[in-house]
């Protein structure tokens, strides 16, 4: 790895994280000398992914809006989900979303509002912890590999008293999502919501991401339609990044739990 | 010590020296004045970090309650409670109706059958208190209603033991529960809907802090005619 380069990601996460931040407390954060992250950050703004304010304090730049917008534009599965998903809310009244796993977390790459004109949070670019959504578990329940990692790896915070977080009991939870093809959730990541999501495959059948709606927990569990609904906007999606079937043949005869 | 709040006409009236069914009945009457006339405000803070529902939904909630005091026609005080939270329970959406529902059900089902003198309410909300952060899995410091909820059981524990009366006893804890609800402003959400923001949580009062600060204030003013 390269140290420095290595050093100006964790100087942008920091900023992420902190908003603003003077060059003695990034230092700080970072335990590395003033000088050392004075040359880096310097760097950072000359490049317009970092911005100085009035006060001297540094934060995320303008050039960061353009990478995360190319981002968004060009991510296939975001880009094959517009669509459906815009289907989707309008079959279930629901809002939908559409997330990737990124360690650990699912991140929202796209989000339909609920159709019903409300005032809604856009959730664009947020992140949960994947073991208290639906989209997790979703995408974990193919992914046997970050399943064992996530499992095994970390104490799962409790986002609710009703965040599942027992690995041995999440470990069947991803079975059962395997036999039914969908993954629900309710209270675990919000009090009040609950949701059904989907897997999401591509051409070389691995699994991308996952779809899914929000609903009250009040209309939880759904009816079978609705669930039927999110599993077909994941099969046509799937269909348009090549997959050949749903599941891919490896998934077919679901893992008997075991 | 006076034990009844409803003497006889023109004879001053000593503020209730015990939580009863008069007091919880004035509580509810008052809450829905008081949610009513904070609605827009309490919109306006979770609009920044939320949904912009939890105005809508506690004023919503507090007609419920209302309506479920009257059909509940009893002088328990206790029963009276647990009304009002099964009632928010069923009423109000999102997080805040099974966060208050459970609140409210806890507070009636620790507080005793007779009349709660300020010791008994002290314990009523520590049981209150309990069933919050057991269905939210939230800390002090997340920037929740625990912020405003948990100070305000522990000040009435140091009201009580002190010997403040039950409008005494509750002035300090309401005053607690403001104390922390202010303190929610710079906090980074870990619980809830506004956790997702991250640190574009920062620099916003809690709106579920704010409505508790009112929900006890209401109590405050119930308990001091």
């Amino acid at each position: 790895m390269i140290q420095s380069v290595d050093r100006a990601v964790s100087i942008l996460v920091e900023l992420q994280g902190a908003r603003r931040l003077r060059l003695t407390e990034l230092a700080s954060r970072l335990s590395l000398p003033n000088s050392t992250v004075h040359g880096i950050v310097a760097t950072l703004v000359a490049r317009g992914l970092v911005e100085q304010d009035g006060s001297g304090r540094y934060g995320l730049g303008p050039g960061v809006l353009r990478l995360s917008n190319v981002y968004l534009d060009s991510n296939e599965l975001r880009l094959r989900s517009l669509g459906w998903t815009e289907a989707l809310a309008e079959r279930t009244g629901a809002a939908v979303r559409v997330g990737v796993l990124l360690a650990g977390d699912i991140v929202v790459v796209h989000h339909v509002l609920r159709p019903d004109g409300s005032h809604q949070m856009r959730e664009i670019g947020i992140d949960i912890p994947a073991h208290g959504t639906a989209l997790g578990k979703a995408v974990l329940a193919y992914d046997p590999e970050q399943a064992r990692q996530l499992l095994e790896d970390h104490a799962l915070p409790k986002l609710t008293g009703r965040t599942h977080v027992d690995p041995a009991a999440l470990s069947e939870e991803l079975a059962a999502v395997r036999r039914a093809g969908v993954a629900a959730a309710a209270d675990e990541a919000i009090l009040g919501e609950a949701e059904v999501a989907a897997p999401i495959f591509d051409g070389h059948d691995a699994v991308v991401g996952a779809i899914g709606i929000v609903v009250p927990s009040s209309q939880a569990p759904t009816d079978q339609a609705t669930t039927d609904e999110v599993r077909r906007a994941a099969v046509n999606i799937s269909r348009e990044l090549g997959a050949a079937a749903w599941p891919p043949t490896t998934f077919e005869v679901a893992s008997s739990g075991g | 010590m006076s034990t009844s709040n409803g003497g006889s006409p023109g004879a001053a009236l000593d503020p209730p020296a015990s939580l009863d069914h008069l007091v919880v009945t004035r509580w509810i009457t008052e809450l829905d004045h008081r949610l009513r006339a904070a609605e827009a405000y309490l919109t306006e803070l979770d609009a920044a970090i939320g949904d912009a529902d939890h105005g809508a939904n506690m004023t919503r909630g507090a007609r419920a309650a209302l309506t479920a005091i009257a059909e509940e026609a009893t002088t328990e005080a206790a029963r009276l409670v647990a009304a009002v939270g099964h009632a928010l329970s069923r009423s109000i959406g999102g997080a805040s109706g099974p966060l208050y529902g459970t609140w409210f059900t806890a507070l009636g089902r620790r507080l005793p059958d007779a009349p709660a003198d300020p010791t008994a309410l002290a314990a009523a909300l520590t049981a209150g208190l309990d069933a919050v952060q057991q269905l939210g899995a939230a800390e002090l410091g997340d920037k929740t209603m625990v912020d405003a909820l948990a100070p305000a059981a522990t000040a009435a524990h140091e009201a009580a033991r002190a010997g403040a009366g039950l409008a005494g006893t509750l002035r300090l804890a309401v005053a607690a529960a403001e104390d922390g609800a202010l303190a929610t402003v710079p906090l980074r959400a870990r619980k809830g809907r506004a956790s997702y923001l991250g640190a574009r949580s920062e620099g916003h009062q809690d709106p579920g802090a704010t409505s508790a600060v009112i929900v006890l204030d209401a109590l405050r003013a119930a308990a001091e005619v």
